[in-house]
């Protein structure tokens, strides 16, 4: 079996295994529009990498990926760059008041127990929904399969209201709503927020926060949440690398290979499924990696020690 | 005239073969590596390393490879709220090699692995201090040597040492070391102990480097010496890549 060094991580991996492991992310990533990190980093630790190579070598092969499926979905007319733009403004700020929460915490004590809490909370209240809502809507189409598209619901009037009043309405023409710009530039902040604390990207928070809270129309949600991650990892490369040498190219060369060439498969299979199927499948994995880390807290470890240098 | 000449030969023949005796006997250990240098290239997926020499009849070898020592910092696991595991303290082990391997010769293992030959975990333990000294330095280390087992630096290999034919009153002895993919650029101490009866005749120590060359020895330069625009230059190929994966799917698939 080839193996190759990773200089960075100061270890070796099999070549074949990062290829697949990165094919596999980038499909997610290209149904889905989820970046996969939260998937990816614990892997890779489980092949000796450590953390924080992990996840910055992660970064580094997103921008691949989602470079690679925005393509693919801007080919598909499934990106709204404006409604993008927004959101990646409110995620940068929100990923820096995110960073500043955390310091807070850390002083404060307990912060690793208040992230594992908001961690799992989050993943079972998002995954839990998700799954509920879109089952509700696979059941109704199978009842009643005239009735494909869902109609506003009542229950949206007053909020829609609300909206209406913000200043700055802007139409955004492929989510097909028109709003206030300032609209998903708070829910870029509140996501970038979260992302930050938790340490992973938020395309799984980021994600349902476009189809439920933004109201847009599931595809388009995840053409524009790849490109939203794009530049966000850009960042997120730059910064890891030059202040804490923690890229390691081989292994991030290594996995963009795979996943790019994975987050075009990705979208031709999500141009197959209809926008229920693929909700309900993120919601599956979602609570499968909500199980995994609750149980990860439950279970007494075998090691009662760790290296210190995780985020 | 001649007798005392002749007496005097004799003499001092005599004191000369005693002394090379006497020296030999202080010496009786004898260890060669392959090579004392060894390369971390492109495919490098660890490697492993001949030691071979001599011993006299009746006694063993034991072989000892320690790297660099440092200050670990750990994260000691323990119950929040009464039932959630998490990484709760900070606790740091100084003094600590990031490499420790013992391979004994064929026998009872634990006749090796003693404070008095300075062989294993135990005796390791001896030299480092753990901080905060509240801690169970005891419990911690061992659990630091389950996590270091696990990634393949710490390791003691039973009967690994393995005994040729004899030459007189030498015998020869060869081991071959476990370099794994993990034990980073660095110096390391190959020493050898010459046993009997549970105490230490002889010792001698080698040196083993290991550098990284090619790709790897180019891209950790980069990485620490031009952090800034590593950063950039690994964000425009991924890009690159993503763009160019992405046209030749167009190319693909533009026939529909």
């Amino acid at each position: 079996m080839l193996h190759m060094y990773l200089p960075i991580a100061g270890n070796s991996v099999n070549v074949f295994l990062i290829l697949g492991l990165g094919g596999f992310v980038g499909l997610l990533s290209g149904i889905f529009g989820v970046g996969g990190g939260f998937l990816m980093t614990p892997l890779l630790m489980m092949f000796g990498i450590p953390p924080t190579v992990a996840a910055a070598s992660d970064s580094n092969q997103i921008v691949g990926a989602s470079t690679s499926g925005t393509l693919a979905h801007m080919r598909l007319g499934n990106v709204d760059i404006p409604m993008g733009i927004m959101l990646l403004i409110g995620g940068v700020a929100g990923g820096t008041i995110g960073v500043q929460v955390i310091k807070l915490l850390k002083a404060m004590g307990n912060a690793d127990f208040l992230i594992a809490i908001t961690y799992v909370i989050m993943l079972g209240g998002v995954g839990g929904y998700m799954f509920w809502e879109s089952l509700q809507g696979l059941k109704k189409e199978k009842n009643s399969p005239a009735t494909e598209e869902k109609p506003v619901t009542e229950k949206n009037a007053p909020q829609k209201s609300l909206m209406q009043k913000l200043p700055l309405q802007f139409k955004f023409a492929k989510s097909g709503c028109e709003i206030s710009m300032l609209l998903p530039v708070i829910f870029g902040i509140l996501v970038g927020i979260l992302a930050a604390i938790m340490g992973v990207g938020g395309g799984f928070i980021m994600v349902p926060v476009m189809v439920y809270l933004l109201r847009m129309p599931m595809h388009v949600v995840v053409g524009t949440s790849l490109f939203q991650i794009l530049f966000t990892c850009i960042n997120v490369t730059v910064m890891q690398s030059y202040s804490n040498h923690t890229v390691d190219f081989v292994l991030a060369v290594l996995l963009l290979l795979g996943s790019t060439i994975g987050a075009q498969v990705g979208t031709a299979v999500s141009k197959r499924l209809k926008a229920d199927q693929l909700k309900i499948m993120l919601a599956s994995l979602v609570l499968l990696v909500c199980v995994k880390m609750t149980a990860g807290l439950l279970m007494t470890p075998t090691i009662m020690v760790a290296l210190k240098g995780g985020h | 005239m001649n007798r005392i000449a002749y007496g005097l030969v004799t003499f001092l023949l005599v004191s000369l073969a005693w002394i090379v005796s006497s020296s030999a006997a202080e010496k009786p250990l004898l260890m060669e590596l392959a090579s004392s240098t060894l390369n971390i290239s492109t495919f490098y997926n660890g490697t492993t390393l001949e030691v071979t020499g001599s011993v006299p009849e009746d006694m063993d070898v034991a072989l000892q490879v320690s790297g660099p020592k440092k200050e670990v910092h750990l994260k000691e696991k323990g119950k929040v709220a009464g039932f959630l595991w998490m990484n709760k303290t900070d606790v740091s082990l100084e003094n600590t090699p990031a490499v420790y391997m013992v391979y004994t010769p064929p026998g009872a293992v634990d006749k090796f692995l003693s404070s008095e030959l300075g062989l294993g975990y135990k005796a390791l333990s001896k030299d480092i201090t753990i901080n905060p000294e509240s801690e169970d330095k005891a419990f911690i280390f061992a659990e630091y040597v389950k996590l270091m087992e696990h990634s393949g630096v710490y390791a003691i290999h039973e009967g690994a040492v393995s005994y040729g034919e004899s030459n007189g009153n030498m015998k020869g002895f060869s081991v071959t070391l476990d370099i794994p993919s993990k034990m980073s650029p660095g110096n390391y101490q190959i020493k050898a102990l010459a046993i009997k009866d549970g105490a230490i005749i002889d010792e001698t120590q080698e040196n083993l480097s290991m550098e990284l060359t090619g790709l790897p020895a180019y891209i950790a330069k980069m990485a620490f010496g031009q952090p800034l625009l590593f950063g950039i230059i690994a964000v425009v190929i991924a890009i690159a890549t993503g763009l160019i994966i992405g046209t030749l799917f167009k190319g693909g698939k533009g026939s529909h």
